[in-house]
């Protein structure tokens, strides 16, 4: 008995190493517990605002360069405005169909209302980068709603705690965002492999689609994440998928996910509504074989 | 006693902000990141009961976890350091060294010092970016992100030797 208890303690270092490993283990593992992983991820309170004095700080040293950008985005949209609303006057004598179109899409529009956040902590530089906002549930956020801020996408909700929210943006290997050619409507999704935090790739898009270097890239609304078109950035170069089936576009992405400050948290509200009717039809086919 | 853990635990917040706040926005062509924290276990002494070490590696590596929204990472390859460093330490002792000696340039001599400090961050940076490289693996950005952080760990590690008096 005795040479047990001296032999616990002798080795008990080991042991306590084994279990605190375990743990780790555990944890590296587990990440996807919902429950568990907002304690130990920066959306807990601590490390929340911890980083938002640190945000603030900076905040106060990059307003000027941050007004410089909106006055830029403002002058685009502007510029854009006046373009469209001289096509709309070209167009009404001719046809009055496609004002009436435009004029519904605004109207889509109003179903979106935006949260405006700010981000807390942000990488650009790893695998998995994540992003914080000062936002939480008591705000309205919830998981899977999209995230977008002045000059482009950033990504989607993951984890809310009260006051907090973790986003995957377009920079993590896990994202998947469906998104279109501008004007052309082909579309394929948005993904990200590591490096250069300014260059993303579309896959699958098809091979008979039509466009080029330089063409914009826009959410295509399909996701029910995002509306349709808003920018996700400039085609740089053009391959072969690997399959040979597709085109694999490499983007430059507008978002300067470096230096992010403001955001804004897409509430579509008529997004569960859609989810939920396509829960339905995807069961309804999977309850009825369809014959050949 | 009292003050001594009070110290730790003072120095161990201040490495974790640094980390948090400063450290982990560094990246140096794309794959050097400063991982100083390890600093922390180095430096523990040689009397200190290793499941006290272990204990405080645990806990900060959990707080650098929290910070960098890498759950158990940095938690499981700090608790590795604080087993391996007390047999490391003894590798790197003068035959007549004192019990309750603590490892520094003062004390072991630069030479020895740098070797013992670069073995066990090199142990770290290589164990860390291993399990964080688990699911997306490219060899090329493994190795640049091995050597990289524990060269650039090891230039902060002597400078802060440097300017410790």
């Amino acid at each position: 008995m005795e040479n047990l208890l001296t032999f616990l303690s002798r080795h008990f270092h080991w042991l306590l190493f084994l279990i605190l490993e375990a743990v780790s283990v555990v944890m590296i593992f587990h990440y996807n517990n919902y429950q568990a992983s907002v304690w130990i991820s920066s959306a807990n309170r601590v490390a929340g605002q911890i980083y938002s004095w640190q945000s603030e700080v900076e905040r106060y040293f990059s307003q000027g360069r941050q007004n410089e950008l909106l006055t830029q985005r403002n002058i685009m949209l502007e510029y854009k405005l006046d373009q469209l609303r001289e096509l709309l006057l070209s167009q009404s004598e001719a046809d009055s169909l496609a004002t009436i179109q435009m004029l519904q899409r605004d109207s889509a529009m109003t179903e979106f209302r935006l949260i405006p956040a700010k981000v807390v902590s942000n990488s650009a530089m790893s695998a998995d980068n994540l992003i914080t906002l000062n936002k939480g549930s008591n705000d309205g956020v919830r998981p899977d709603m999209g995230v977008v801020c002045g000059n482009g996408i950033v990504g989607v909700v993951y984890l809310t705690s009260s006051h907090y929210s973790v986003v995957i943006p377009a920079l993590n290997k896990r994202s998947r965002i469906s998104c279109s050619i501008r004007g052309k409507d082909y579309f394929g999704y948005l993904t990200w492999t590591g490096g250069d935090p300014t260059k993303a790739y579309v896959e699958d898009m098809p091979r008979h689609a039509k466009f080029k270097k330089g063409d914009w890239v826009e959410t295509s609304g399909y996701s029910s994440i995002f509306p349709h078109g808003v920018s996700v950035g400039q085609i740089e170069k053009i391959f072969n998928s690997k399959d040979g089936l597709s085109y694999r576009l490499q983007v430059h992405l507008s978002t300067d996910f470096a230096n992010l400050r403001d955001v804004c948290i897409i509430n579509d509200s008529g997004m569960l509504e859609r989810m939920r009717l396509k829960e339905a039809a995807t069961d309804s086919l999977m309850l009825v074989p369809i014959k050949e | 006693m009292k003050t001594d853990s009070l110290k730790r635990l003072l120095r161990l917040c201040l490495f974790v902000l640094a980390q948090a706040l400063v450290f982990n926005r560094i990246l140096i062509f794309g794959c050097a990141t400063p991982l100083l924290y390890v600093y922390f276990v180095i430096t523990f002494p040689r009397s200190y009961p290793q499941w006290g070490l272990l204990l405080w590696s645990f806990v900060m590596g959990l707080l650098i976890d929290m910070f960098a929204n890498t759950p158990g990472i940095a938690c499981a390859s700090l608790t590795l350091i604080a087993l391996l460093q007390p047999y490391m330490l003894k590798l790197f002792l003068p035959r007549d060294a004192d019990e309750h000696i603590a490892a520094s340039a003062k004390t072991l001599g630069w030479s020895q010092f740098a070797s013992l400090a670069s073995i066990l961050t090199l142990i770290y940076c290589t164990v860390f970016y291993t399990i964080e490289a688990f699911t997306f693996f490219n060899w090329l950005q493994w190795l640049q992100s091995v050597g990289g952080s524990t060269v650039l760990t090891m230039l902060l590690i002597l400078t802060f030797e440097t300017v410790k008096k």
